[in-house]
């Protein structure tokens, strides 16, 4: 099988996907994006993707007021981003700096903190076995799928090698 | 947090509409695309995963108030990291490193400490900064909240 990630020494990966890999994501970022932008109040999803920081009503009124904007906009664009890096249709096979690759990774946290939630899952329900008959079968496949690509993708990742990230341990 | 799957399950489908809109249970009620939409009558399940776990792992209060900072000066602001059943271990690990520069040794004891300990103190210090980093936290899609040190 063609590798999904392939990391150059120049630190730029190549994504490949197949059609249907690449319609997977374009389908949930779709989805995503219209979360993002209908803003409904009481959506669990909205509720993960932007927790709460503090305990008291104020500090977090206080919070909310500072980072809400530039949340929602990191957010927006890690979406773009990878929407740009699939394109409109077809198979992917494109080359990303870095920084666009944290985006992707970030991007599919979302995804998977979107379809989790709705799934309202649990440690158990993570861990068991998708049975193809269940209710929520194909929301648990794409849930693992997104979660195998982003081990993958992970796995081709040093984020610093150890040495110069030694120095900032206390 | 999960360990990450080793095998790529046949993901084949057309079904899209994972999580854009929700599963209908015993009423509706029209959302402002004129999707129907969830509008379940009992607020117990409609809460988030987040606020189930937070009822259900946070820490009592101490019933001691949040702190005037400046009568309180040295008492830093912890920023904490919570489990959570969908951020996979190595993505935790991952993004400690990336965002407070810890060595893998240090990142991936900070993330097995939240897997088993149901939380850690991730970093800490003058509130701006415990605001920023758990902004930086959010951005990242881990479950982090600020707290005033006891």
């Amino acid at each position: 099988m063609t590798p999904h990630f392939t990391p150059a020494p120049d630190s730029s990966v190549t994504v490949r996907l197949e059609e249907y890999e690449a319609d997977i994501l374009r389908g949930l970022i779709g989805e995503l994006r219209a979360v993002l932008d209908l803003q409904l109040k009481g959506d669990e999803v909205l509720e993960r993707l932007f927790p709460r920081a503090f305990e008291s009503d104020a500090d977090e009124d206080n919070y909310r007021g500072l980072v809400r904007e530039d949340l929602s906009q990191a957010k927006n664009e890690a979406l773009r981003a990878v929407a740009s890096g699939l394109g409109p249709s077809g198979e992917v096979e494109v080359t990303l700096p870095r920084a666009e690759i944290d985006a992707w990774l970030t991007l599919l946290t979302d995804l998977r903190l979107a379809v989790g939630t709705r799934l309202d899952i649990t440690e158990e329900k993570m861990a068991a076995e998708v049975d193809p008959g269940q209710k929520d079968a194909t929301s648990y496949t794409v849930l693992h799928w997104l979660g195998w690509m982003q081990e993958s993708m992970l796995a081709e990742l040093d984020p610093m090698s150890p040495q110069d990230a030694e120095r900032n341990d206390q | 947090m999960r360990a990450g799957n080793s095998q790529f399950p046949d993901c084949r489908v057309g079904a899209f509409e994972l999580f854009s809109e929700r599963p209908v249970k015993a009423s509706t009620e029209h959302s402002p695309n004129g999707r129907s939409r969830n509008g379940n009558a009992e607020p117990a399940n409609r809460r988030g995963t987040i606020r189930k776990m937070s009822e259900t792992t946070a820490p009592q209060r101490t019933g001691r108030p949040v702190g005037d900072p400046r009568a309180e000066p040295d008492r830093p602001w912890l920023v904490i990291v919570w489990n959570d059943p969908i951020n996979l271990m190595s993505y935790v690990t991952w993004v400690l490193q990336k965002l407070f520069g810890y060595s893998r040794p240090k990142a991936t004891q900070l993330m097995l400490d939240v897997h088993h300990k149901g939380r850690a103190v991730v970093s800490s210090g003058q509130r701006e900064k415990a605001e920023l980093d758990c902004y930086r936290l959010h951005a990242h899609g881990l479950w982090a909240t600020v707290a005033k040190s006891d």
